[in-house]
């Protein structure tokens, strides 16, 4: 039993069991939750526990973390506002949106705040074109969209998180 | 799916027309092997006669047509000519993933095609490096040879958008990747997967970021890995051995063999006249030559890298040696052949000749002659038996592990076969994924079980009475059986196993060295022919014994006429004078080079100064296998040639030629001009070997896939088969009878018990010499059972003491969780005195 195996016993046990034996390797994705939920990156210990508990090899877990942008193999910010500039979004001021956003936080696209909250990242479309601009959070654990947003709007936000953050202290 | 892999391929044939030549192929062919066959090239980037089709370049983009059906009659319609009409789609298709279809009309010179094919290679170099005049890859590159032959001449994307990425990534210390370069083929990556079952390399992210990644540890961990730089087909991924070393078109090849397992695994040394080396020739890089029956287009990287010992360095020896006042000191050929002539002369019956297992037919031709002709001994440097039951119930000729599949059987018993011999281990593998049914019988585990119908566990030396009670489980209860055999005879998989191989159509029967020593080794191979021959699988193509042999041409060494020594150290030590060639006895074990001191007089024969050598009254010179010429039975009993392709160190002459030099000084009369003499002699007087001709030897016939020179787009930088594919020896007829002999039961020990294994990767003479692959080579160990080291408190990793046979030796401690308590594995070549299970103290 390795690390995460241990640690999240019963959780693994159950994802497990909705895969016939030799089919366990299809058990990766649900797994992967598990493992970022812990700090919102999967890391090179959790790659090879996954590969482990699995059969496959790290490689193997390490290119599906790789292929899907929701995974991440590097701890950033507590919270990722996932920025759609894609070309509808762009045409409703995407751009200068996400300039302004990051301007105003003092830190470049793909850059982390220094107190390592907030990571602000441009992606490709969301589904929400009309309603421009707009965003997804990623935490540790869930996707939430906020949608007709303004630097304002987001600076708001990001210090409500502050804000908790620091009574949580 | 290739018919190299899938060879039982339905045989109903399809015809179409492939750029309006008529052809016939098998149904289930693929349109690009289709119009390979009569030799159209549509080009092609990801796809791989021996991969899987993925479809994800578009290189292969053709028109296809199919006849039109009348719908209610259900007949093809046809013009006023009565021709039939060909419905185009209106988009091209993937030649690379369209099976052939009867009337099917393929077009790949139109306009529209040639179009597609250029903008595919456009939009593959918009962001391509074309770093050619430093690519390792430039000159036997695909993107170059198809850009040059479909592309454009400019490019119409923006230079100084090009993307700059990481150019000399390590992928393990082996390989290295190019990531400007890569064109995201996933041939790499599919090849590992599919074919070497080590999935070490991955692709990462998408798009213009998707990148080649290893996670492994050590990085690209797979003894595969060199096997991607020829299938890749641009130079993302090289060597370290041979990048920055040369450009292909300096290069001259020369036709060779791997000499370090009995494979015999076909290669090509690509050599070149070089500065660096004073003008003289060297050998820049092992290349796989095809040879579908043996190793298809692939190479292990011992076989690719571990080159180096035959280089011309400071530590090859280059003149005879005397020893005088206790040193030794050059000699001249002729005081050194004219001295050793006299002590032999004097030592008379008490001549031993020991002969390494990597030398050629004829050097142990000439070697068992002497011995014979002086009355002495001729002794083969080898820990395995079974020598005379292979010539007898061996692989006979028109044997091909690729023939194996459904309803067919292949047992690998005490064997590690990815270890012993690689590419065996992917000949069984590919065996088992056709259907046949795969027996893997080993102690611990082995990745060979992955493809295994059937696992049998059994203890270190139970190996024999295993296999017997595969026979008992068939056969009428014999009473008298030790009582191993018949607790095994109870076990449900032995039973079912045992079942499995009695109705095979085809059987073949790997015994390799898992745990033995010469005894055991002996009593295995006795059990194995056995089964075969009470199963009447003997006699055929197809069915037969094969032992794994521990040095390469030991199956040419039992056909010579030299045997193992049951006790070596006693033969040496009692040896009026010895003669050791290419054996290195003394390395091997420190109870030998005791063994060595006592012998009367010493003469070493080898290509470096070996520990044995240090200790000899005389050293003799020889030429290394890349300087000569001479034949190597495999362990399928496949007798092959290898040709010179460097000058040897003036004077110095193959083995043969040495021995032939010191018997006419003793009045034996030998060939010591030309190998090809030997051989002509071996065709006279070794039975199996009667009528052989150098010129059947080299024989070649068409093989597939296409590979070569002019089709490195399709199949990779391996070469074709120009210079012979060998002669696979018939079987001698003589079905042995069934002699049956009571396993013996396995020593017992007081203590823990260590048994020998082998790793390819070894610390071993030929080994150690290749600084490429140093950071692979494990330093001395053992592998010990988890309750044996939780018993005496030890971690993985640890250093600790082993003494065996009364030598004591530093060793890093493994835990392997497959092992019996008491046992411990002690691997061959890394300094540990081990020749067969005995007793061993582990001490922190
Ligand atoms: S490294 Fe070579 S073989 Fe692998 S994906 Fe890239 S181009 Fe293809
Ligand atoms: S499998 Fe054996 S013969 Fe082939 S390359 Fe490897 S070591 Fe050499
Ligand atoms: S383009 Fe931004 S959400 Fe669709
Ligand atoms: S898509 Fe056919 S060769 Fe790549």
């Amino acid at each position: 039993m390795n690390a995460l195996q241990t640690k999240y016993a019963k959780e693994v046990k159950a994802i497990l069991a909705k895969y016939p034996d030799d089919q366990k390797r299809s058990a990766v994705m649900p797994l992967l939750y598990v493992a970022q939920r812990e700090a919102g990156y999967v890391s090179r210990q959790h790659l090879a526990d996954i590969a482990e508990i699995i059969e496959v090899t790290p490689t193997e877990v390490a290119s599906i973390v790789g292929f899907y942008t929701l995974y991440h193999d590097q701890p950033e910010g507590k919270y990722r506002i996932q920025v759609c500039n894609d070309l509808p979004c762009a045409m409703r001021g995407a751009d200068a949106f996400l300039q302004g956003v990051c301007e105003n936080l003092g830190i470049e696209v793909g850059g982390t705040t220094d107190d390592g909250l907030v990571t602000v990242e441009a992606v490709m479309c969301l589904a929400a074109c009309d309603k421009a601009p707009m965003f997804q959070v990623q935490d540790y654990e869930n996707i939430t969209y906020y949608e007709e947003q303004t630097v304002d709007s987001t600076l708001k936000l990001v210090d409500k998180w502050r804000k908790a953050g620091a009574k949580k202290k | 799916m290739t018919d190299a892999v899938k060879p039982n391929v339905e045989t109903t044939l399809v015809n179409l027309t492939i750029d309006n030549v008529p052809v016939s192929v098998p149904k289930g062919t693929l349109v690009v092997d289709a119009a390979k066959r009569i030799g159209i090239d549509i080009p092609v980037f990801c796809y791989h006669p021996k991969l899987e089709p993925v479809g994800m370049c578009r290189m292969c983009l053709v028109d296809i047509g199919l006849p039109a059906v009348n719908r209610e009659t259900g007949k093809v319609e046809t013009d006023k000519q009565g021709r039939p009409v060909i419905n185009f789609g209106r988009a091209l298709q993937t030649g690379c993933t369209v099976e052939v279809a009867e009337g099917m009309v393929v077009v790949g010179y139109t306009e529209k095609v040639q179009k597609a094919r250029q903008d595919v290679l456009e939009f593959l170099l918009t962001s391509h490096p074309l770093d050619c005049p430093i690519c390792d890859k430039g000159g036997e590159c695909p993107l170059q040879n198809l850009t040059m032959a479909h592309g454009r001449s400019d490019s119409r994307f923006i230079f100084d958008e090009k993307i700059k990425l990481a150019k000399h990534v390590p992928l393990g210390e082996m390989i290295f990747l190019d990531r400007e370069r890569c064109i995201q083929c996933a041939r790499c990556t599919r090849f590992q997967d599919e074919i070497a079952d080590d999935p070490v390399i991955g692709f990462e992210a998408r798009g213009r970021s998707l990148q080649i990644v290893t996670y492994s540890e050590p990085g690209f961990d797979s003894i595969w890995s060199g096997n991607t730089t020829d299938i890749c087909p641009v130079g993302a991924l090289t060597t370290t051995d041979f990048r920055f070393g040369a450009r292909p078109w300096e290069l001259q090849a020369s036709a060779s063999l791997c000499t370090h397992c009995p494979v015999g695994c076909n290669t090509t040394l690509n050599t070149r006249r070089e500065a660096k080396a004073g003008g003289e020739m060297v050998v820049k890089r092992v290349m796989p030559r095809q040879n579908e029956e043996v190793n298809e287009i692939w190479l292990c990287d011992k076989g690719r890298f571990a080159h180096h010992y035959a280089a011309k360095d400071d530590g090859r020896l280059t003149g005879p040696l005397v020893r005088r006042d206790g040193k030794l000191v050059a000699a001249t050929w002729e005081k050194a052949l004219a001295l050793v002539a006299e002590k032999f002369e004097g030592a008379g019956k008490g001549l031993v000749t020991l002969a390494g297992g990597k030398l050629t037919n004829e050097d142990l031709y000439n070697l068992a002659g002497l011995a014979k002709a002086r009355g002495g001994k001729a002794l083969l440097d080898s820990r395995m038996a079974g020598g005379d039951l292979t010539a007898q119930v061996g692989l006979s000729t028109g044997s091909n592990l690729a023939d194996l599949g459904k309803g067919d059987a292949a047992l690998v018993v005490a064997c590690d076969l990815e270890e012993e011999a690689p590419l065996w281990w992917l000949r069984v593998k590919q065996a088992a994924e056709r259907g046949a049914t795969v027996i893997v019988a080993n102690p611990r585990r082995t990745k060979l079980e992955r493809h295994a119908a059937f696992t049998l566990r059994y203890e270190y030396g139970h190996e024999a009475a295993l296999v017997t009670a595969l026979v008992g489980s068939f056969s009428p209860k014999r009473a008298d059986l030790p009582a191993a055999v018949q607790a095994l005879i109870r076990d449900k998989d032995v039973k079912d196993a045992g079942q499995a191989i009695a109705g095979a159509k085809d059987l073949i029967v790997f015994y390799g060295s898992e745990g033995t020593g010469l005894a055991e080794s002996a009593a295995l191979a006795r059990a194995c022919a056995n089964l075969l021959i009470g199963t009447g699988h003997i006699g055929r193509p197809n069915n037969g014994l094969v032992a794994v042999w521990d040095k390469a041409n030991a199956q040419g060494g039992w056909d010579m006429g030299l045997r193992p020594s049951a006790d070596l150290a006693a033969d040496l030590g009692a040896a009026k004078a010895a003669y050791i060639v290419a054996a290195d006895p003394a390395g091997d074990s420190p109870a030998l080079a005791e063994a060595v001191k006592a012998a009367g007089f010493v003469v070493v024969q080898d290509i470096r100064l070996s520990a044995t050598a240090e200790l000899a009254d005389v050293v003799l010179p020889a030429a290394a296998f890349t300087e000569r010429d001479g034949t190597f039975t495999s362990g399928e009993r496949r007798v092959q040639r290898l040709h010179p392709a460097v000058p040897a160190y003036a004077g110095l002459r193959g083995d043969f030629a040495v021995t032939a030099q010191i018997a006419a000084r003793l009045g034996v009369a030998q060939e010591k001009r030309l190998a090809t003499g030997v051989f002509n002699q071996i065709a006279a007087s070794v039975p199996a070997y009667a009528g052989l001709t150098s010129a059947a030897l080299s024989e070649v016939r068409e093989q597939w896939p296409v590979i070569g020179r002019g089709d490195v787009y399709y199949g990779g930088t391996t070469y074709d088969n120009k210079q012979g594919l060998g002669v696979q020896l018939p079987v001698s007829g003589d079905s042995p009878a069934l002699t049956f002999e009571q396993p013996a039961e396995p020593a017992k020990f007081k203590g823990l018990k260590a048994v020998p294994v082998t790793r390819l990767y070894d610390r071993g003479t030929t080994v150690t010499p290749s600084a490429v692959l140093h950071p692979r080579l494990p330093g001395a160990f053992i592998a010990l059972s988890v309750e044996d080291a939780d018993k005496m408190k030890i971690e993985p990793g640890q250093k600790v003491q082993a003494t065996l046979n009364g030598v004591t030796v530093e060793v890093e401690a493994h835990i392997d969780n497959s092992l019996a308590q008491g046992v411990v594995l002690a691997p061959r070549s890394f300094g540990l005195a081990i020749e067969g299970p005995c007793e061993i103290t582990v001490k922190k």
